[in-house]
């Protein structure tokens, strides 16, 4: 159905995309699989039109297509679901919809059909939206669905996802699958971009792996293993993920009794963190264990309640005193709060550590040892390409996360809050952060790991919270974690799974 | 990835050198136009417009390197100059004057800063506002007539003075410049306003104290523009409550094509000067080849916007 042969992209002197010949059958799904960096992106803005082609030959049902733009795309029936959210925060779910391609009767709005056709299109695949409400008030699953919806409005023949379930949890993946199932079904071909295994296991048909700008190969996923599938990505064998942490838990050293914050996204919480051990924060997105790691960080207005650390109380605790007290806070949202893309990576990793004695000397830098100061956190998190001078922006989403991470690595901090540190990024920063956090606990730091992953949970953590629309349904010990205990309280008091 | 970097880097260059490039030209272009313009009177004229212009735009980049803008800078400058003024009258001090000056430089960028740091309100809107405020107190204190007969020393020391050959606000201008370089690129204040202007929120997830940051920002800038004022009221002899009218909008456009990013973060005093330099050039070219006055506009306008253009696209990843 579309047929690529020898796709070639080059931007300047640099090919992002070498000699790649991709095929598409009807009603297949057929998985991309590679790096950050690999050349997924590229070749699906080759296919969509975004970019055009710098080399190479793109047919649709057996007719050449010359000049690929996105619109031509769109009338040939190719829709792409972005990563990055096209809606408008403040509009509400129709006007979304139909943003730029509103139904018109001349210089009015037709209101109420495209509130019909946007209630049909949603029932369509099931997508459980309140029409009326702002993109802003949605749940991170609901703007998906939404995004999904805006994208396969009209016909589509077919479907570009790209990671469609980075921001998501397995719970609420739930009707992204059962939507692209339904696209299967009706004979629409499937592009699917992820970097969860899983996943490319249970829905793909096909897999075609990227690395450098290369295809490595196309399988048929049936017939490979995931051990086989890594290795074809990163080129090498990929022993094991996690190691087995060591850890001797010591005292006390942080404890939230009775937390709600004035968002009312925490309600009546109690945690407790000991040094040398990781505790592991559970639940869907939205439950409230990211917002609990803001407000211990002074970045969410507490309400009610205490935060303890190192024994004393803390009663408006503020990003700027956390940070001196030990305490490092790693925000799940890496652009929008993480790094200051605009601004070279050295400042990025630095920004939080000013006044640090290798970093400052009173309100003066220390411009000269600066670099000296990041080269070892740099070197040890293994950021690619080592170039501490560009901006934070030109680098992949897993090495922008080590950025960010290794300012946890300027100074000994007692405690670590990682928020989904490993959302959209490839299995080796992936690696790289496991061992972080394992080198960290074991070193006697306190780990706190908030994360929708739930092998990070049974691998890593040594205690788990699990929480529910902003309480704590249930606290984990060593012997009773695994994925199913886990989600049998991720949907609040009725077991489940 | 890489591929941004590269021309990224490419662009860093064009721009880098685009603006030298366009300085060169417009002189020499200028010069054969009319041989007066490449005088040394002329050059040093320009040196010394190009110095009042840049102490402006170098006071407006600290807070657009924040997101920020000072849009009451100008009416700043006339406050400062009437208030300066009519201290020196009323106390026959040239040192008193100067206090007031400040004072009143200090006291609108505190202001500016609490609002827009300390509140967080917009600062286009609230430095609008402020500017109204200015021109009204400007314009009441001093029944809306100039404030002659300063102590002659004012000018003497301020306007006429030549320490080592140069003129005090050329003397000034580099003082200023050295010092602000040095800060932005040396400082833990200079690098969080980078920062904040960069990203706001990540500044505060990163224990950068953004209020501070702001108050300091808009502080500065104010005293920065006070400083300005006083060298052009020794200059015209007078207070004068019109002083600053066009300048707001000149120290931007001089900011914004030297290359300073509206959108924060990006940019630096160097590039207000260059901006200063290129735009005084320009004025003073187009009036010794006597281009129409409105005519003038037109073509400041359009460098303006092109120079918007041109930095749009390096900003693209």
């Amino acid at each position: 159905m579309l047929n690529a042969e020898g796709l070639t992209k080059t931007f300047g002197g640099v090919t992002a995309l070498d000699q790649v010949d991709f095929d598409l059958r009807p009603g297949e799904i057929h998985a991309l699989l590679g790096e950050n960096g690999a050349g997924k992106s590229t070749l699906i803005n080759l296919i969509s039109g975004t970019y055009p082609r710098s080399a190479g030959t793109l047919a649709v049902d057996g007719h050449a297509v010359e000049h690929l733009t996105p619109q031509l795309a769109r009338t040939l029936g190719i829709a792409a679901v972005f990563q990055e959210f096209s809606l408008v925060p403040e509009l509400n779910v129709v006007q979304n919809l139909f943003l730029g391609r509103e139904l018109r009767q001349g210089p009015f709005l037709r209101s109420r059909a495209m509130r019909q056709e946007a209630d049909a299109l949603l029932n369509r695949f099931g997508f459980r939206v309140p029409l009326d409400a702002a993109v802003a008030d949605l749940s991170r699953a609901q703007r998906q669905m939404v995004e999904i919806a805006k994208a396969l409005r009209g016909r589509s023949r077919v479907v570009i996802f790209d990671e469609p379930t980075a921001s998501l949890t397995d719970g609420e993946a739930e009707p992204l699958f059962a939507a692209i199932a339904q696209l299967k079904a009706d004979g629409v071909a499937i592009i699917y971009v992820s970097h969860r295994m899983s996943e490319i296991r249970s829905i793909s048909d096909r897999v075609t792996v990227l690395r450098g700008g290369k295809r490595i190969g196309t399988v048929e996923t049936a017939d490979v293993s995931d051990a086989e599938l890594i290795e074809m990505m990163v080129g090498r064998p990929v022993d094991e993920l996690y190691s087995s942490l060591t850890l001797s838990p010591g005292d006390e050293r942080l404890s939230v009794r009775g937390l709600s914050t004035r968002s009312g996204r925490v309600r009546d919480v109690s945690m407790t963190a000991r040094a040398g051990e990781v505790v592991g924060l559970a639940g869907l997105v939205g439950c409230g264990r990211s917002e609990l790691c803001r407000a211990i960080f002074g970045l969410e207005e507490v309400a009610h309640g205490t935060i303890r650390y190192h024994g004393e109380s803390l009663h408006a605790p503020t990003p700027h005193h956390m940070l001196r007290q030990g305490l490092c806070y790693f925000p799940a949202d890496r652009g929008a709060e993480g790094l200051a893309l605009n601004r070279p990576a050295r400042e990025n990793v630095t920004m939080a550590g000013l006044n640090l004695p290798a970093l400052a000397t009173g309100p003066v830098l220390k411009v000269w040892t600066e670099r000296r100061a990041i080269a070892e956190p740099l070197e040890k998190l293994g950021l690619r390409p080592m170039a501490p001078e560009n901006n934070a922006a030109a680098f992949s989403g897993g090495n922008q996360q080590k950025l960010m991470l290794a300012r946890g690595l300027l100074k000994d901090f007692d405690v670590y809050l990682f928020d989904e540190p490993t959302v959209g990024i490839d299995v080796n920063a992936k690696r790289d952060v496991y061992a972080l956090i394992k080198q960290l606990a074991e070193g006697g730091a306190t780990v706190i790991l908030s994360t929708s992953e739930l092998p990070e949970l049974t691998h890593l953590a040594t205690r788990i919270y699990v929480m529910h629309e902003g309480r704590v349904m249930a606290e984990l010990g060593p012997d009773g974690i695994t994925e199913k205990s886990i989600l049998s309280h991720y949907f609040g008091e009725v077991a489940h799974a | 990835m890489a591929e941004a970097t590269r021309s990224g880097n490419a662009m860093v260059w064009i721009r880098l050198l685009s603006l030298p490039l366009a300085i060169m030209a417009a002189l020499m272009l200028f010069g054969l136009l009319e041989p007066r313009v490449l005088t040394a009177a002329n050059l040093r004229n320009i040196a010394v417009q190009t110095s009042f212009l840049a102490i402006f735009s170098m006071a407006q980049c600290v807070v657009i390197l924040t997101r920020g803008f000072d849009l009451s800078l100008g009416f700043c400058v006339s406050l400062v100059s009437v208030a300066a003024a009519m201290a020196m009258v009323a106390t026959g001090s040239m040192v008193y004057g100067i206090a007031a000056g400040l004072s009143v430089g200090l006291a609108v960028g505190v202001s500016n800063g609490l609002l827009i740091g300390g509140i967080g309100l917009n600062p286009l809107v609230t430095t609008l506002g402020t500017s109204y405020i200015l021109l009204a107190l400007a314009s009441t204190i001093s029944g809306g007539f100039p404030v002659p007969n300063l102590p002659a020393e004012f000018s003497g020391s301020f306007a006429i003075a030549r320490p080592l050959g140069l003129p005090m606000p050329i003397w000034t201008a580099a003082i200023i410049f050295l010092l602000l370089f040095v800060m932005l690129k040396a400082t833990r204040f200079g690098r969080s306003l980078y920062i904040v202007g960069g990203n706001p929120r990540a500044a505060n997830a990163a224990g950068i104290p953004t209020f501070a940051v702001l108050t300091g920002a808009y502080t500065l800038a104010a005293l920065l523009a006070a400083i300005g004022a006083l060298l052009l009221t020794a200059r015209t002899g007078s207070g004068e409550p019109n002083l600053g009218g066009n300048l707001t909008l000149e120290s931007i456009a001089a900011a914004v094509v030297g290359g300073v990013k509206l959108s924060g973060g990006e940019g630096g005093v160097g590039a207000a000067l260059m901006g200063a330099l290129l735009i005084t050039i320009l004025s003073n070219g187009m009036n010794l080849v006597q281009v129409d006055g409105y005519l003038q506009n037109i073509f400041l306008g359009l460098i303006i916007i092109a120079s918007l253009m041109i930095s749009r696209d390096t900003g693209r990843r």
